[in-house]
């Protein structure tokens, strides 16, 4: 979907195709895997309940936001000025005001370094902690958690707002049920709505209760005459039911019943969206989902950098001014109702941007290093982990790859990174890659 | 004098073992070193093999260019990766061997064979030079059934070479199981096992030679006797042959109104009427189901569907504002459907073309990508069944094309105007990314062209369409077997290649062997398939083969198509559906532009043609379309609708048992069974006001067209 947003038109199917390569699996195996095969060591008692991944298509630039570096030659630097923030000894970049102001609540990684520096590649790699392979396309974290954890409430387990990322499917291997639930639409608008949730004219609850009871009985007659999978009913209908069936469960989208000075905190310009979708990723969390992806697509700055700033001179709606107060906001909020130690912010992208600016005022691709900010759910906020040198081009010291991150991630939300999900044909594949190294030193 | 001769005698001796000794354990860089590198990785992507290499040190992907590699290790840098005086302290010893720091860390274990090698190589100075070419890998054995889950099965390499000689490289041949859960090979000892039941691949490779080994343990343990199973024609012979190997027992035949809708559907996209089932069912005539294939192949409603098959694999679609072409070329095309014109002719057709693409539908084909490289990918997967684009950046690791294959067939193409008006152009080049040279134009697979070659399309579309091309028939045939069996014998259909065999070999090349006979008509391959009794199976399946999604025990369960579900609900419902400005009573499968605005296919799914169909998806799936189901228009705002199927029913005061019973028809083309007669009677019987058996009605219509049944082929 945010095909025209990047600068590629490489679609999923090429990804699966591209990824051959990999299907030899020949080679030194994992070169990180030997570096980091000290396995797990302690984990702690995980507090995550829901996780909030707040994506940032199209691969952030490090530099602009959580790792930049002022005293970097300019082509290196860039046009963004630098500000402490209420840590001591961190600074980052002088959009991300109101993020400084919470940053004793964050973690920031700025050791982050993988080899794959095309979109869809590094998307499957950031979202699954599995490099892509043409044999099998792996689970995204929401789909995991999905599948995981018994569904308590009718919502999805697995939302994404608006939409999600199209270079994966979301539920890779997983049943199509953890596939991520898009509420589609546009957030900021005052008519937002999920569509079809509200009934057709003319019908009401028991009338679709009497159609999913004949639809059952269609099928019954089928089942009976045949022993394999296929014949069986699509769940989703039966999801699509109890959610159309709960006033309070669709009550969660109403951005509405939010007071305005909650939603303009979130900030209801810009990024794509993203103030409103973290304001309904609260509410949805709030209700019990699992994992909710914010996406914000538009962070594919292959020129003129500074328009992450502003576009123009009055410019308040930037990507980088949006993100803040939405994260600034969310932080703040979720804090403030006690929320935050059970809830993980995540905040990423696919790799980030080449260390020298282009010839067009921009950067490039470049997964050698960049940064992830996390927050809540278990993180001990104040700190950065790792570090890149002096010209932010590699990892200087602590690399934590994808696959760390992953295996991190499912910790914090009381997953064993070792545990092991089954594909639909029998096959054993673990949560997170055998070899990954927890980031230990992030947990409070 | 005596003691000298003697000396001179030992020293004879000496040079003369030593010569021998040199023979024998002279290291051959092309022949001994690179599979070293490979088996230990060291040129695999994800290291030196890189396309900028890794640590300032670059080596050929998987040693696809050993002098290019020679290059790197000898002379680059100094020559400081070999130390011929002290052989011991060469960097390319060190590093692997832990003693320096190394990325990759440890690779070869100290005084292991590797080294060994290695150091030897140096010690006789580091050559090039190699007496013979590898010609050939003999992997053993090449299918292997076992009887039992983990019965260990030794795998075996041994290369011949060009001077006849021939020796065991298990030792340095990488086995891969396609899938690591169901087959487990030993590194070290390519000692192999089955770990789950089933077929599987094991794939060796061995410098650029790359051999699959087909392994497999039956399904179950049952002998399942098929000498009584019918069999109309070669697929059934082959089909029996592998379900017999694994021991599958296959589904009885179907009944006659699943054989009709199941057919209906296949060749024509559409579900068969309320009357032909009928009459179908009326009919005692005992080859009617023959009558039946002819009749629908030889239908217009045959040339819309297939027409559409074609559309998709041919990606037509309107470029930009620019429809008129599309419709001239879809034009085309649908006559070429209605008049069974060889497919061999349509591709040469297609090759040839030139002209302006609003009147001359073919030459589409060079409006369909953008570029010459494009068109060569698009060429490959259409024609070829095969995936050449990997080959663009480097040579094909799994396959054996090479980044020679690529660009010349890229320069091929390069000589052609594309725009609205295609033309040749002589002069057209494509730049070759490894020589930075304009590319030689080159049959892929065969042999370069001569450089002033004008006629690179007309020598293209010989080799193409020659009955002695491995791909051309068997690509096509594959993907009238996928739609008529629901996968693929080659799966995914546009990636043959030696390392992704066929599920059923043998019938593969019958298929395409029949189809060459038959002058590649494709109504004549569809029928032979559609009479074989494999076709004609029932969907249900037992507990004995439930498992089974490849072999054809029974057959697949298939969601309908975006394009078919969607007129099957029109049809079904009795009410047209709407797109965009096409005229009323347009159907989903005439559309030309993919794209044309349709809530139907909003919800139902669609390919926008610019990249491939194969992987698009089906009709079945995800919450926001139950929930559209539910609560929206497709079906809500037609069910009951002004001149619906039901409204017309209820004018022309039908009981409420009849409207069930018309229902079963028209949408799942069959009268119900008993019990569901019972059923929906006990469910009516308790409504007791007219207006609550109408609502009731329209709830099992839209139950209709959401369950199962009605929503797959089966």
């Amino acid at each position: 979907m945010n095909k025209i947003q990047r600068c590629d038109g490489v679609t999923r199917r090429d990804l699966l195709r591209v990824g051959g390569l990999a299907a030899l699996g020949l080679g030194l195996g994992d070169f990180f895997r030997l570096q980091n095969a000290t396995a797990a060591g302690s984990s702690p008692q995980p507090k995550a309940k829901s996780c909030i991944l707040i994506w940032l298509d199209g691969g952030p630039s490090h530099l602009e936001t959580f790792d930049p570096k002022p005293e970097a030659p300019r082509e290196v630097r860039g046009p963004l000025e630098t500000i402490w923030t209420n840590v001591d000894g961190i600074r980052i970049s002088e959009c991300l005001e109101q993020t400084a102001k919470v940053m004793d609540k964050m973690a920031i990684i700025r050791s982050m370094t993988s080899p794959l520096g095309e979109h869809n590649f590094g998307t499957h790699y950031l979202l699954t902690g599995y490099k892509p392979s043409p044999a099998l396309e792996y689970p995204t974290f929401g789909a995991t958690l999905a599948h995981m954890r018994e569904q308590s409430g009718v919502l999805p387990p697995h939302i994404a707002v608006p939409k999600f990322d199209g270079s994966v499917s979301g539920n890779g291997y997983l049943p199509g049920t953890t596939q991520p639930f898009s509420v589609g639409g546009n957030p900021e608008r005052r008519d937002f709505k999920v569509r079809d949730l509200d009934f057709y004219k003319g019908l009401d609850l028991t009338r679709l209760d009497r159609r999913r009871q004949i639809v059952n009985a269609f099928d019954d007659f089928s089942r009976a005459k045949d022993a394999s999978r296929s014949s069986q009913s699509d769940p989703n209908l039966e999801r699509a039911y109890n959610l159309i069936a709960s006033p309070s469960a669709k009550g969660a989208f109403k951005l509405s019943e939010e007071p305005n000075s909650v939603r303009d905190r979130y900030g209801r310009n810009g990024g794509s969206g993203i103030g409103q979708s973290c304001l309904l990723a609260r509410r949805l969390v709030e209700r019990g989902v699992p994992f909710v992806t914010v996406n914000s697509a538009g962070w594919d700055t292959h020129q003129n950098i500074i328009q992450l700033k502003q576009r123009y001179e009055t410019d308040k709606n930037a990507h980088l001014p949006s993100l803040d107060r939405a994260l600034g906001a969310l932080i703040g909020d979720l804090s403030d109702r006690g929320m935050l130690d059970e809830t993980l912010v995540v905040v990423m992208g696919e790799f980030g941007r080449t260390p020298r600016i282009n010839s067009a005022g921009g950067r490039d691709h470049w997964p050698n290093v960049f940064s992830v900010a996390l927050a809540g759910g278990g993180v001990r906020g104040g700190q950065v982990i790792g570090g890149s040198d002096a010209l932010g081009e590699y990892p200087k010291e602590n690399p934590v790859t994808p696959s760390d991150l992953a295996a991190t991630i499912y910790t914090l939300l009381g997953i064993d990174p070792a545990h092991e999900l089954h594909t639909s044909d029998g096959r054993p594949v673990r949560v997170a890659p055998d070899g990954a190294r927890v980031i230990s030193e992030l947990f409070a | 004098m005596k003691t000298l001769l003697k000396i001179l005698a030992l020293v004879a001796v000496l040079a003369s073992n030593s010569l021998v000794a040199d023979e024998s354990s002279r290291v051959d860089f092309k022949n001994d070193l690179v599979p070293l590198f490979t088996k230990s990785g060291c040129n695999a992507g994800a290291c030196h093999g890189a396309a900028i290499g890794r640590g300032g040190f670059k080596l050929s992907l998987y040693g696809g260019n050993p002098e290019a590699d020679f290059e790197a290790i000898v002379r680059m840098v100094n020559g400081r990766r070999v130390n011929l005086s002290k052989p011991d302290d060469s960097l390319i010893v060190l590093k692997p061997g832990g003693y320096l720091k190394h990325g990759g860390r440890m690779v070869f274990d100290t005084d292991s064979e590797s080294e060994r090698l290695l150091i030897d190589w140096i010690s006789q100075g580091a050559g090039n030079e190699s007496r013979r070419n590898l010609t050939s890998v003999e992997i053993t054995p090449k299918k292997h059934v076992a009887k039992s889950l983990g019965e260990p099965v030794a795998l075996r390499a041994v290369a011949h070479y060009s001077d006849g000689a021939s020796r065991d490289v298990t030792r340095w041949t990488i086995f891969k199981a396609e899938d690591s859960s169901a087959v487990e090979v030993d590194s070290e000892s390519a000692m192999s096992k089955v770990l789950r039941r089933g077929r599987h691949i094991v794939v060796a490779r061995y410098l650029n030679k790359v051999v699959p080994i087909e392994m497999v343990v039956p399904l179950t343990d049952s002998k399942v006797n098929l000498a009584a199973e019918s069999r109309n024609n070669f697929i059934d012979e082959e089909v029996l042959k592998s379900l017999a190997l694994l021991g599958l027992p296959p589904a009885p035949n179907v009944d006659d109104t699943t054989f009709l809708r199941r057919i209906s559907l296949d060749l024509t996209g559409r579900l068969p009427s309320a009357s032909r089932v009928v009459r179908f069912l009326a009919d005692k005539t005992p080859n009617k189901r023959t009558v039946l294939t002819d009749e629908l192949l030889s239908s217009d409603e045959f040339t819309e569907y297939w027409t559409l098959q074609l559309a998709k694999l041919l990606r037509i679609r309107p470029q930009g504002k620019d429809g008129t072409a599309a419709h001239v070329y879809h034009t085309w095309l649908s006559d070429q459907v209605r008049d069974d014109v060889s497919y061999k002719q349509l591709a040469r057709t297609m090759i040839m073309a030139n002209g302006d693409t609003h009147k001359n539908g073919p030459a589409n084909f060079y409006r369909t990508v953008t570029n010459p490289r494009e068109q060569a990918e698009f060429m490959s997967e259409l024609f070829m069944g095969s995936r050449l684009r990997c080959a663009n950046c480097h040579n094909h690791p799994l396959d054996r094309w090479t980044q020679d294959d690529y660009h010349g067939l890229a320069a091929i193409f390069a000589k052609i105007e594309r725009g609205r008006i295609v033309s040749e152009k002589p002069s057209g080049q494509t730049i070759h990314p490894r020589t930075l040279e304009p590319a030689i134009q080159r049959i892929p697979g065969e042999q370069f062209l001569a450089e002033d070659a004008t006629d690179g399309r007309k020598q293209l579309a010989d080799w193409l369409t020659d009955s002695s091309n491995p791909y051309f028939a068997k690509a096509i045939v594959n993907r009238l077997w996928k739609r008529m069996m629901g996968r693929g014998l080659v799966e995914p259909v546009d990636d043959f290649r030696d390392t992704n065999p066929a599920t059923h070999p043998a019938l593969l090349d019958q298929l395409a062997e029949d189809f060459e006979a038959n002058d590649y008509s494709l109504r004549h391959t569809l029928r032979l398939i559609a009479s074989s009794t494999t076709y004609a199976r029932s969907a249900n399946a037992t507990e004995q083969n439930k498992d089974d999604d490849r072999f054809y025990s029974h057959a697949a369960r298939r969601p309908l198509e975006p394009e078919v579900l969607a007129d099957a609900i029109s049809d079904a419902l009795g009410v047209a559906g709407k797109y965009g400005n096409e005229p009323e009573g347009t159907r989903a499968v005439m559309l030309v532009n993919p794209t044309t605005p349709s809530l139907a296919l909003d919800i139902l799914g669609r390919c926008g043609r610019a990249e491939s169909c194969e992987s698009s998806v089906g009709a079945i799936g995800g919450l926001p379309q139950k929930l559209h189901l539910f609560n929206g228009a497709l079906l809500n705002a037609r069910i009951a609708a002004e001149g619906s199927r039901l409204n017309q029913l209820h004018s022309s005061s039908k009981q409420p048992m009849e409207i069930v019973n018309a229902f079963y028809l028209a949408a799942l083309n069959r009268h119900p069974s008993e019990q569901e007669q019972e059923h929906w009677k006990g469910k009516l019987a308790i409504l007791k006001s007219t207006d609550d058996q109408r609502a009731f009605l329209e709830d099992f219509v839209w139950g209709l067209m959401t369950c199962n049944e009605f929503v797959t082929n089966h």
